[in-house]
């Protein structure tokens, strides 16, 4: 294994959440007109929190401090398999896409049980939301990696995206599968137009309302994994979009990943000062775009391959 | 062979030794003796055979017109064997917690577990039986104890009815099968599998098809495939948890047993069967998981998620036929594979989900989701149980339910060079797999976080505490199977390798050892990775929980907002959780809403009630009372001394039998 790119996997992997996080929050003050916090204030945020003591709920189970930090293991677990940089991830076996998938699925079932743990109506409000929701998201997921398989005939998630820049018909299907991903990201990472982490109303809350009760060094897990899957999100498109590949030319496939992650944060965050939440009711349909977008690619590589 | 004849002997000894006057206890102890002593018989050759011995034959002479009776043990039956008996030896014991209240009345629990014997002979048949008659008998030992237990409530009208609807539904059944065994006897002139798989695999067409479909109706009603499951959810809702369990878990695997046998007698299928029962499967499972979500009735959600489950193990198995008719060898280990395994994996979680029901049940007196709440301070173990059984049912690491749908997932998303429309559509598959996967993630999160979290929502009902250890202990046996399995998978693998060896017989030697080994490789890591992460969850969470230099948190109420309850009905509730979800699939999902508004100065009785019912069901009901309806009208206006309707009757039935017979024979000779 390619120890030095590793490191740098995990490099990016760590500091990626902080510096996303403060690249959308700078791109939404730029466009109203203000300074905005530094870049790295969430690892302030973050680290003053690890250092409160914890108020947890009376109705509370010990689930729901657990909880937190299976959230966070699953994100750090999932990332060791998501080939941020293009044809390369630290863990990389066949068909780990499907471990990544079920490990995110085991985080956003623990994170909902911690929500229900409180007994608060609005946690359950926002546990509903995030569960049903998510069974519209999951397919999508699916039928990409099953549009890169068949594409390629590979079976790992890093052959999977890498080798999909030398099939003949990736540039038609990279534009439906960036815009499947980028869907992805905003539900998965709860932004804008699906989810408004801005927002201080529970009524139109998904996952800040899930994580209310939370406070102190679990807060800043559930805040760090939530970053995190922003970040391996943004991983996959860079490394979608990206033509250099690492492992033949480190410097440049790197470098372009991490300038491709910071221009998915800036879009991320454009997309979020100009458009405003999507009501609950179309958030599915808008999920739903994803899930087409994916077929039609499936569609343009079964006609590429039919000759058509 | 003896050994398992000793079994079957004592089993029916058993039986019949509970039934005897004597004091309940004494019968009840009999009957698990009996089930324990017979289940180590039977081990001492299914163990033996499942990991690679040769088969086991044996005969019996009978009379005309059976014949001899001829047994057979091979590496499929004994695996399903080999977790089938101790799991139903699990279900005695766990009865003897359930059914605690009733060894001191003078109702007779011997006809229980002599019931549960019988459960355990018809396995030893069906999963040997090589003569059909012994077959069909045990099959028919099965359906008609299972109904018997499903009643042990038969004062109530509701049960009765359930078990009635059961009993039919299985018989119907039983007439597809009985065609299909009619159909390959005219053909073979023979009552034996071997001779019906000879006969199929050497003569592939139209009435091989038929059969394939009626025994695919056949099974798919015994196992409660969609659209043929709507018995089940009443079934299951009635009968006393470990009765559910059994029969979810184990007994109607014995539709998938036979399933997998008539594929493995048909030598190579046609490439439109492996597609037929993906589709078949995917239906199952989607519409299975759909019903879970809007249950209000634990019980009854699980039970539909039984037909979510042999769903996904029927996706497996289609890519197994698939692999078959396309001969690509790692096709066939990884579907029938990952199909069989989780057979297995579904027997551990879905026994272990209703025996939580069950003590839910025992203690409350009610599984109604939307009567509980906040049981898992009270009842720690059951909730513990329930949620690792809800996780592997929701196929999620480090369980097992993750090591099996993992293997179909490798199946579906295959390396090999098939054609890239089938990868598309395989694609399109692993899509609503997933699907499937986020929908029962979600039914589970709503029942557990219903049921155990949050506060009790009704408070005449008795105060919650942990169930008898009789019902504590087979729930946590089978919690620990489902850990096992998912962290070393590669113990149910060893299991599993046998019957797909068989599966892959007409490959060469080396490459089945190769793809085997290939699978255990890709369960090896699977093992590895869920072992790391539960490790290090465990690990983590006991670092910043438990450990000396852990923060101690401060206690205080949950946020306030919406949540300063008055009552803690208030709290969300498993209809407020579902509703927006379902509302989307409202076709498939018939919610009957009853309501009456409050209304005037002063309201006073004013009610919502919503109900999920099962749309087959409905239509099936409605579909029956019109055809009873217009058969009345049209014999009201037939004049029966009308001669000419005579004579056109006589000839309709005439052309009737001429096709059959050429249906049947080809062309007349």
């Amino acid at each position: 294994m390619n120890i030095g790119l590793a490191l740098i996997h995990w490099a990016i992997v760590l500091s990626m959440p902080i510096m996303l996080v403060g690249l959308v929050n700078r791109t939404k003050s730029w466009w109203v007109g203000r300074k905005g916090p530094r870049l790295i204030q969430s690892a302030y945020d973050l680290w003053r929190l690890l250092g409160k003591r914890p108020v947890v709920s009376t109705t509370a189970s010990p689930l729901f401090r657990a909880g937190a930090y299976v959230v966070l293991l699953c994100g750090l677990l999932a990332a060791s398999m998501i080939p941020l940089l293009g044809q390369f991830a630290p863990l990389q076996f066949s068909h780990d896409f499907v471990v990544v998938a079920y490990t995110l699925g085991l985080a956003r079932i623990v994170l909902m049980i911690s929500a229900m743990d409180v007994g608060s109506s609005f946690e359950g409000m926002g546990a509903a939301r995030e569960a049903s929701f998510a069974t519209f998201a999951e397919p999508a997921l699916f039928l990409l990696i099953g549009t890169a398989s068949a594409a390629t005939g590979m079976t790992s998630f890093a052959d999977l995206i890498g080798h999909l820049h030398n099939t003949p018909h990736y540039a038609i299907i990279v534009v439906p599968l960036t815009i499947a991903l980028l869907i992805l990201l905003q539900a998965e990472a709860a932004r804008i137009p699906v989810d408004d982490p801005m927002t201080h109303l529970e009524l139109t809350m998904i996952h800040e309302v899930m994580i209310l009760d939370h406070s102190g060094p679990e807060l800043a897990a559930m805040q760090y994994a939530a970053a995190l899957k922003m970040t391996l999100y943004a991983g996959l498109i860079a490394a979608l979009i990206n033509p250099f590949n690492p492992l033949t030319d480190p410097v440049a496939g790197v470098l372009v990943s991490l300038a491709l992650m910071l221009i998915v944060a800036v879009i991320v965050g454009c997309i979020e000062s100009l458009s405003a939440r999507l009501p609950m009711r179309w958030v599915p349909a808008y999920l739903l775009i994803a899930s087409m977008a994916a077929l039609g690619s499936m569609l343009v590589i079964g006609l590429g391959a039919s000759g058509v | 062979m003896n050994q398992l004849i000793l079994a079957v002997l004592i089993l029916m000894l058993g039986a019949g030794l509970c039934l005897l006057p004597i004091r309940n206890a004494t019968r009840a102890g009999i009957g698990l003796v009996s089930q324990a002593v017979a289940t180590l018989v039977a081990w001492s050759v299914v163990i033996p055979v499942l990991l690679g011995a040769p088969d086991i034959t044996g005969e019996m002479p009978w009379a005309y017109p059976i014949g001899d009776l001829h047994f057979r043990l091979d590496a499929l039956g004994a695996f399903f064997l080999s977790w089938s008996l101790p799991m139903t030896f699990l279900g005695g014991v766990y009865a003897v917690g359930y059914m605690d209240k009733y060894f001191s009345t003078s109702r007779h629990l011997g006809v229980h577990f002599a019931l549960l014997n019988m459960i355990s002979v018809s396995f030893l048949l069906v999963y040997t039986g090589e003569h059909t008659v012994t077959f069909l008998f045990g099959w028919e030992i099965a359906a008609l104890a299972a109904w018997l237990l499903v009643i042990w409530d038969y004062p109530n009208e509701k049960v009765r009815f359930a078990g009635f609807n059961y009993l039919v539904s299985t018989h119907i059944g039983l007439i597809f099968l009985v065609a299909a065994v009619m159909i390959l006897y005219t053909r073979t002139h023979s009552w034996f599998l071997d001779d019906f798989g000879d006969w199929m695999s050497r003569n592939p067409g139209t009435l091989r098809n038929t059969v394939f479909l009626l025994l695919v109706t056949s099974f798919g009603l015994k196992s409660a495939f969609f659209p043929f499951h709507s018995w089940l959810p009443r079934a299951h809702a009635a009968a006393p948890a470990h009765v559910s369990a059994l029969m979810s878990g184990v007994i109607h695997k014995a539709g998938l047993y036979a399933l997998v046998r008539f594929i493995l007698l048909l030598g190579k299928p046609d490439e439109w069967m492996g597609w037929f029962l993906i589709v078949f499967s995917v239906i199952s499972a989607l519409v299975g998981g759909l019903y879970t979500v809007g249950q209000r009735d634990l019980k009854r959600l699980l039970g539909y998620s039984s037909t979510e489950n042999v769903g996904i193990a029927g996706i497996g198995f289609g890519i197994g036929c698939l692999g078959l008719s396309w001969d690509v060898p790692a096709l066939v280990a990884l579907g029938f594979g990952g199909g069989l395994l989780h057979v297995l994996n579904h027997a551990f979680f879905k026994c272990q989900l209703f025996y939580a029901a069950g003590c839910v049940y025992q203690v409350k007196h009610v599984v109604d989701l939307e009567r509980l709440g906040g049981l898992a301070k009270l009842m720690p173990i059951t909730a513990i149980c329930f949620i690792v059984g809800g996780i592997a049912i929701s196929a999620l690491p480090p369980f097992n339910g993750f090591a099996s749908e993992f293997m179909i997932y490798s199946g579906l998303f295959t390396g090999e060079s098939i054609g890239v429309w089938a990868k598309l559509t395989l694609g399109l598959v692993a899509a609503a797999l997933a699907f499937v996967g986020a929908v029962s993630a979600l039914s589970i999160t709503r029942a557990f976080g219903v049921i155990f979290l949050g506060n009790s929502r009704d408070s005449s009902l008795p105060e919650g505490r942990e169930a008898s250890r009789w019902m504590l202990l087979p729930m946590g046996i089978h919690a620990v199977g489902t850990i096992m399995l998912g962290v070393v998978p590669v113990l149910g693998l060893a299991m599993v390798a046998g019957p797909t060896a068989l599966l892959m017989r007409t490959m060469p030697v080396g490459v089945v050892a190769v793809n085997l080994q290939s699978t255990v490789e890709i369960l090896t890591r699977i093992g590895l990775i869920s072992g790391a992460l539960a490790l290090s969850i465990g690990l983590v969470v006991w670092w910043r929980l438990k450990s000396k230099n852990a923060p101690q948190p401060m206690l205080n109420a949950t946020w306030g907002c919406g949540y300063g309850a008055p009552t803690p009905r208030m709290q969300y509730t498993g209809a407020s959780f579902s509703t927006d979800f379902a509302a989307r699939f409202k076709n498939i999902m018939v919610l009957i809403k009853r309501k009456k508004a409050p209304a005037g100065y002063f309201p006073d009785d004013s009610y919502v009630i919503t109900d999920c019912v099962d749309s087959v069901e409905r239509r099936l009901y409605s579909v029956i009372s019109h055809g009873d309806e217009t058969a009345t009208d049209l014999s009201r206006k037939m004049q029966e001394d009308d001669p000419r309707l005579a004579f056109s009757a006589g000839l309709a039935a005439l052309v009737v039998i001429a096709a059959l017979v050429l249906l049947a024979e080809g062309v007349l000779p």
